[in-house]
């Protein structure tokens, strides 16, 4: 117990540092929101610069942030100019989709890379390992940008997929079979973009890791003992290799809010890539804040979640 | 008992589906329609259209954003509005008007019998407490400038429940356009929120349908933040068709947010949106190839009112610590200079490559499309780099051994271009222009940036050298222009700041706009306005480069469709807009 | 064995890619800055070895396009003159290396044809010099940020596990809050609130900066492990016992157990810091024009209409595909060298 409490105070401070961090770099970049109205010639600046009276940017940056520590032991992160609304209804809104995106990413990720990687494992050097070896290397040299891109000129191609965006617009008049499929339809570029950007090291961390045990004596033993394969495979060997798996886990969970940018701007996904991207632009200083803060609280809830996993799951590490 | 009870809810529904897809009741007695002369059409349909971003708010008063201000055009309506189409005002809200002698006094009367979106009556009551939201000096509406003529705001009088008495500082030639875009706000919903100091929160996008009210032909339905706004037809719009149907004609009309000019263009394509706006060139040539089988039209234009140029930092910078930009200067401030980069510009190149042919070379402020204000007199003088040697010779300048060109005291003449990042138009330009300096033996940095920190840069700080920048598309007539052009005016954007004109041309430009604001008789005006044309041409503050065409698209199904240059090029009169029968009018649920 | 081919190939392509994108100037036929403003958006000249009239060349050559009269964009080859393709051929002047002046290029046709053999963009500029001279900036940002990073990782490892206690603590808990934070967006925080003073070579080595210290982080805490285990060394307590100074231990004794480690993480750095170059000139917050570099002649396929029409304003992508292949082929190679299992 001691332990999780020292790593939850540890996780405190990180999200203390963090949030200092961010906040002051987004206060040092130039322009403001305002600065569109500027371009427009019927407006005066007298009006301009009493706008941003109004809305505290003329104040000092440690009078700035305790504003927004207040606002967000509120529940509210702070206020989003731009939307005229507080930020956590923005974030939430966003990160849900996000969420949607890249937990399934994730989850189908894992659930293909787990099986294979223990599979081609058991069969070192044979073809199929070799096949695998060199597609996961061809794949791992490809950037996630470039899959984004194959994806999006095939659907457009082949005219097979929708492109872009969440769902289409007669989306509230369908009805729920015909909404899941709407959905499932605009997933499908997303989602295969993310999984096959990660496939690779995944399957590779599990075949290693799987190798390594497969070496050791207590494996041969029990070959020895005439236990089945399969077996032997998944319920003695994997969870001795599941060490690295699980701090990668965590790293998958971390990743889970911020691993999704590129895929999401480049198709259109409304979630907190976008987001980011347009408020760091209009300088919204409180979203963005928001955004990296909630993606490091997911980084670090990652860290902690395969720390305790680690704990449950590995005797080794109760004794340290 | 279940028996009676599956009946009444059978009725009740049935009832309810009738209410909703019913089309509006035809105008009452007593209620001063407006009669349109528009092809009579039929109700039903919904439209939907993209936005390239999302609205920030739906409060008329405070909105500053393009994307938020399309949305509450067609919430809202004015006294007096401007037809997109021939660029003249006429008749809304007021159904008449008179200008007194001195043309100081404005005195509108206001149709009977209409009512808000809410069904509640709209008076002269309504029309004083807009005004107030505009002028109030703690709101800081961006239109409340242009109710300050003079230096003095306009002042508002209600003379009986359907007249309301103006009066002006001083004689403006353009009074009546002054309506234009100023949204007549519900005093019964919004009273208490601007007696309770709430008036900034009143309206945001998430505020209850309920609460939102106007005069437009549509009122808010549904919000889903990210994806799109639903707007649903007005049942007491003021405006009837000749056969007494009450317009609008469509259910519904939806704005879906789509992030940029490309998921635009896939969506229209895929028959997501029905109306695509102002695309770029290639995605123009893309779309309208295979406009035949897509049941798509497009039309081009022609060329907007916009005007894109380069602009030199002439600033004065001696309180500021920009010592390198100061030095530089020196080459901007003179004349021959300027005319020798204009000359040197490649129009015809930019023309091609960035707007794909579809745009027209300008040399002046006002676009050969606003046909009541351009002085055709203007010389177009064709691209000559021998011209600009020649200029750049007789200013001192020379070249290096390297070809490089140097100044009178040997520097290298080495200047950047900022331009803003998100418009792929003017980052082109600026590629271009670099190229076409450097035969000149310049050495040119592009710097694309992020639109507020261009901004920041030119208005604020002067901590820029060039800067490519785009004004006007609003209005054809001058007078938006006054920010612009005068000396003091806050978009004066070569020389911010001047408490008085810095040059005597300045001087010369100031006077004129100045005698054209009050000119009421348009020949006179047009006469002091080219004077400004050929002053500006000649002075060069501004290297026009170009004006882009007005490029739309829209389903054939579509009829009335009527596209405009004016702002909003597609939806000004979308209450005349109708689908045409046995084309699905519904929207597809999935592509 | 067939493992060494592997690598040994690889090693070779890298090599060789590297020396192209280093004489970038040579290989390549045209100017990279040079626009042709009647051909934006050309093909990729096609190489024929049989003329129209059906004779056969030994020497390729190629025919000029001209745009087809009815369109404004759309080419056709003009079948009047042949021009073969030369070799050693005179050009426009560089820079190899930015100090030696050069003329020579590796091939090109006689004026006024071109040769665009990977096509041509927006203001008609050939895609195949602008690639190599692409290639230079994304690679060399890639090695110089990895540089950074493990210079500074390095420093901060070994100061933190050879002196342990609470320099060590307070080094990883700064270390980790860089680990926690996630990158992509810090990069985008950090590039926003630069000054952007224009010059574009300071634009250049102030971005290198940012994606070089972002990422010190992980090096740190794999040499920090080296470090502690290698200073619990008897040979080090021996040193330590002759009077030997902590940084002659460090240089003598430590250091070079780090070397094998340096090498992995290098070769596993340098693509994804390409890729982080790449990334930020794809949101245009890298170099600016004309410069190429991958990132911002892919971003090029954001437009709609370059994605599906323009097929050959992808090869960048190809570029940057090879060399990530060549960098982690070598990368597993050195890994193999220090483990029994490669990841």
């Amino acid at each position: 117990m001691r332990y999780f409490g020292r790593r939850l105070v540890h996780a405190g401070l990180l999200l203390v540092g963090v949030s200092v961090l961010c906040f002051l770099l987004s206060d040092l970049a130039p322009g403001n929101f305002f600065d569109e109205m500027k371009l427009n010639p019927q407006v005066s600046s007298e009006t301009i610069v009493a706008l941003r009276a109004q809305y505290g940017l003329d104040q000092a940056l440690p009078v700035r942030y305790i504003r927004w520590v207040k606002s967000v032991v509120r529940g509210e992160f702070g206020y989003s100019f731009a939307y005229n609304t507080s930020v956590s209804s923005l974030l939430g809104l966003r990160a849900r989709n996000t969420l949607l995106l890249t937990a399934l990413a994730t989850m189908l990720a894992w659930l293909i890379a787990v099986p294979f990687g223990v599979w081609i494992a058991s069969r070192p050097g044979s073809w199929t390992d070799r096949l695998s070896m060199g597609g996961t290397s061809l794949f791992l040299s490809v950037p996630e940008l470039v899959i984004v891109f194959a994806l999006l000129w095939l659907a457009i191609r082949t005219h097979a997929l929708p492109v872009g965006g969440m769902v289409s617009t007669g989306f509230d008049r369908s009805g729920p079979w015909e909404k899941l499929w709407d959905l499932a339809t605009h997933l499908v570029i997303p989602v295969t973009a993310l999984v096959l950007a990660s496939l690779p090291i995944l399957v590779r961390h599990v075949r290693a890791s799987m190798i390594e045990v497969l070496k050791t004596p207590f494996i041969e033993a029990a070959r020895a003992h005439g236990i089945s394969r399969a077996r032997l495979l998944f319920r003695y060997a994997l969870p001795a290799a599941a060490n690295p798996l699980i701090s990668l886990f965590g790293l998958s969970v971390g990743g889970l809010l911020s691993g999704s940018l590129l895929v999401e701007v480049v198709t259109g996904w409304p979630g907190l890539g976008p987001l980011l991207l347009e408020s760091s632009m209009s300088r919204d200083l409180y979203v963005v804040v928001g955004v990296v803060m909630s993606s490091t609280v997911f980084m670090i809830f990652g860290n902690l979640l395969a720390d305790a996993m680690l704990f449950i799951v590995d005797p080794r590490v109760r004794v340290e | 008992m279940h028996r009676l009870g599956c009946l009444v809810t059978l009725l009740l529904v049935s009832g309810l589906l009738c209410y909703a897809a019913s089309p509006p009741q035809p105008p009452q007695r007593g209620e001063e329609v407006q009669i349109t002369d528009n092809e009579i059409g039929r109700y039903g349909g919904s439209l939907v259209v993209a936005q390239r971003s999302e609205p920030k708010t739906l409060n008329p008063v405070t909105a500053a954003d393009a994307p938020s201000r399309e949305v509450i055009g067609r919430l809202t309506a004015d006294l007096i509005h401007i037809n997109r189409a021939s660029q003249q005002t006429e008749p809304a809200l007021a159904k008449s008007w008179t200008l007194s002698k001195d043309g100081r006094v404005f005195t509108v009367k206001l149709r009977h019998g209409l009512r808000f979106s809410d069904g509640q009556p709209f008076d002269a009551d309504d029309v004083l407490f807009s005004f107030k939201l505009y002028l109030d000096e703690k709101i800081h509406s961006p239109q409340r400038d242009l109710l300050v003529v003079g230096g003095k705001p306009i002042e508002v009088q209600k003379i009986d429940p359907y007249t309301v008495r103006f009066t002006l500082a001083q004689p403006y030639a353009a009074a009546e356009r002054i309506f234009d875009g100023l949204a007549m706000m519900p005093r019964h919903l919004l009273e208490k929120p601007y007696k309770e100091d709430k008036f900034a929160s009143a309206w945001i996008l998430t505020t209850p349908s309920a609460e939102i009210a106007g005069m437009g032909p549509f009122r808010m339905k549904d919000y889903v933040p990210g994806q799109k706004i639903v707007l649903e037809r007005n049942p007491y719009y003021w405006k009837a068709d000749r056969s007494k149907n009450r317009l609008p004609y469509l259910d519904e009309l939806v704005f879906l947010f789509v992030g940029n000019e490309d998921a635009q263009a896939l969506r229209f394509q895929a028959g997501d949106t029905d109306i695509i706006s102002r695309i770029s060139a290639e995605n123009y040539a893309l779309l309208s190839k295979d406009s035949a089988s897509r049941g798509t039209e497009f039309f081009d234009l022609g060329p907007s009112l916009e005007y894109n140029f380069l602009v030199f930092n002439l600033n004065d910078l001696s309180s500021k610590n920009l010592g390198k930009i100061a030095a530089k200067q020196a080459w901007f401030q003179d004349l021959k200079f300027r005319l020798a980069v204009s000359a040197a510009i490649d129009r015809a190149g930019i023309v091609k490559l960035v707007y794909g042919g579809r745009a027209v070379p300008l040399w002046g402020n006002v676009s050969p499309s606003n046909k009541f204000w351009v002085d055709l007199s203007l010389p177009h003088p064709p691209r000559s780099l021998d011209k600009a040697r020649e200029l750049l010779k007789s200013a001192g300048f020379s070249w290096r051994g390297d070809g490089r060109l140097v100044d009178r005291q040997g520097q290298p003449v080495e200047f950047s271009i900022i331009a803003s990042a998100s418009n792929a138009q003017r980052s082109k330009m600026a590629t271009i222009i670099q190229d076409d300096l450097s035969q000149l033996g310049m050495d040119i940095h592009v710097v694309p940036m992020d639109f507020r920190a261009v901004v920041d840069r030119v208005f604020q700080t002067y901590d820029y050298e060039a800067s490519i920048m785009g004004l006007g598309g609003g209005d054809a007539d001058p007078n938006p222009e006054m920010n612009v052009w005068l000396s003091n005016g806050g978009t004066h954007l070569w020389h911010l700041g001047e408490s008085k004109p810095a040059t005597d041309w300045e001087a010369q430009i100031d006077q004129l706009m100045q005698k054209q604001m009050v000119q009421l008789k348009y020949k006179e005006r047009k006469h002091l306005y080219d004077q400004v044309q050929e002053i500006v041409a000649a002075n060069v503050p501004y290297v026009f480069l170009a004006t882009p065409n007005i490029l739309v698209g829209a389903k054939k199904k579509l009829a009335d469709f009527k596209p405009a240059i004016l702002d909003p090029n597609t939806l000004w009169n979308v209450e005349q807009l109708y689908f045409l029968p046995g084309s699905g009018a519904s929207p597809r649920a999935t592509p | 064995m067939a493992k060494k081919r592997k690598i040994i190939a690889a090693g070779v392509l890298l090599v060789s890619v590297h020396l192209a994108i280093l004489l970038a100037g040579f290989v390549a036929p045209a100017d990279p800055a040079a626009q042709n403003r009647e051909f934006p958006f050309a093909p990729p000249t096609r190489l024929h070895f049989v003329d129209s009239r059906g004779h056969l060349h030994l020497r390729p050559f190629i025919y000029q396009w001209t745009t087809r009269p009815d369109s404004f964009n759309e080419y056709q080859e003009s079948q009047e003159r042949e021009f073969p393709v030369q070799f050693f051929v005179s050009g426009v002047a560089y820079r190899i290396a930015g100090i030696f002046a050069c003329h020579t290029h590796l091939f090109g046709v006689e004026a006024p044809a071109q040769i665009f053999l990977a096509g041509t963009d927006n203001y008609g500029r050939d895609q195949f010099s602008r690639i190599l001279d692409g290639g230079q900036i994304s690679v060399a940002a890639g090695i110089l940020a990895t540089l950074i990073s493990l210079v500074l990782g390095s420093l901060v490892g070994c100061i933190a596990g050879f002196y342990g206690k609470w320099i060590d603590e307070s080094a990883m808990r700064f270390a980790e809050l860089f680990l926690v934070l996630p990158w992509l967006y810090l990069l985008f925080a950090v590039r926003a609130f630069l000054p952007l003073h224009i010059s574009p070579t300071q634009a250049f080595l102030l971005l290198i900066g940012i994606i070089g210290t972002i990422g010190w982080a992980r090096p740190a805490r794999l040499i920090r492990g080296i470090v502690l285990s290698a200073r619990k060394q008897n040979y080090v307590a021996a040193s330590r016992g002759f009077g030997a100074s902590d940084a002659y231990i460090i240089r003598r004794h430590i250091l070079p157990h780090t070397y094998g480690l340096l090498l992995t993480q290098a070769a596993l750095l340098v693509p994804q810091y390409i890729l982080a170059e790449v990334t930020l000139s794809f949101f245009g917050l890298g170099l600016s024009e004309p410069k190429p570099s991958w990132g911002n002649l892919l971003a090029n396929l954001q437009q709609y209409n370059v994605l599906i029409s323009y097929w050959w304003m992808s090869l960048p992508a190809l570029a940057l595909i090879v060399v990530s292949l060549g960098y982690l082929s070598v990368a597993n190679a050195f890994h193999e060298r220090l483990q029994s299992v490669s990841i």
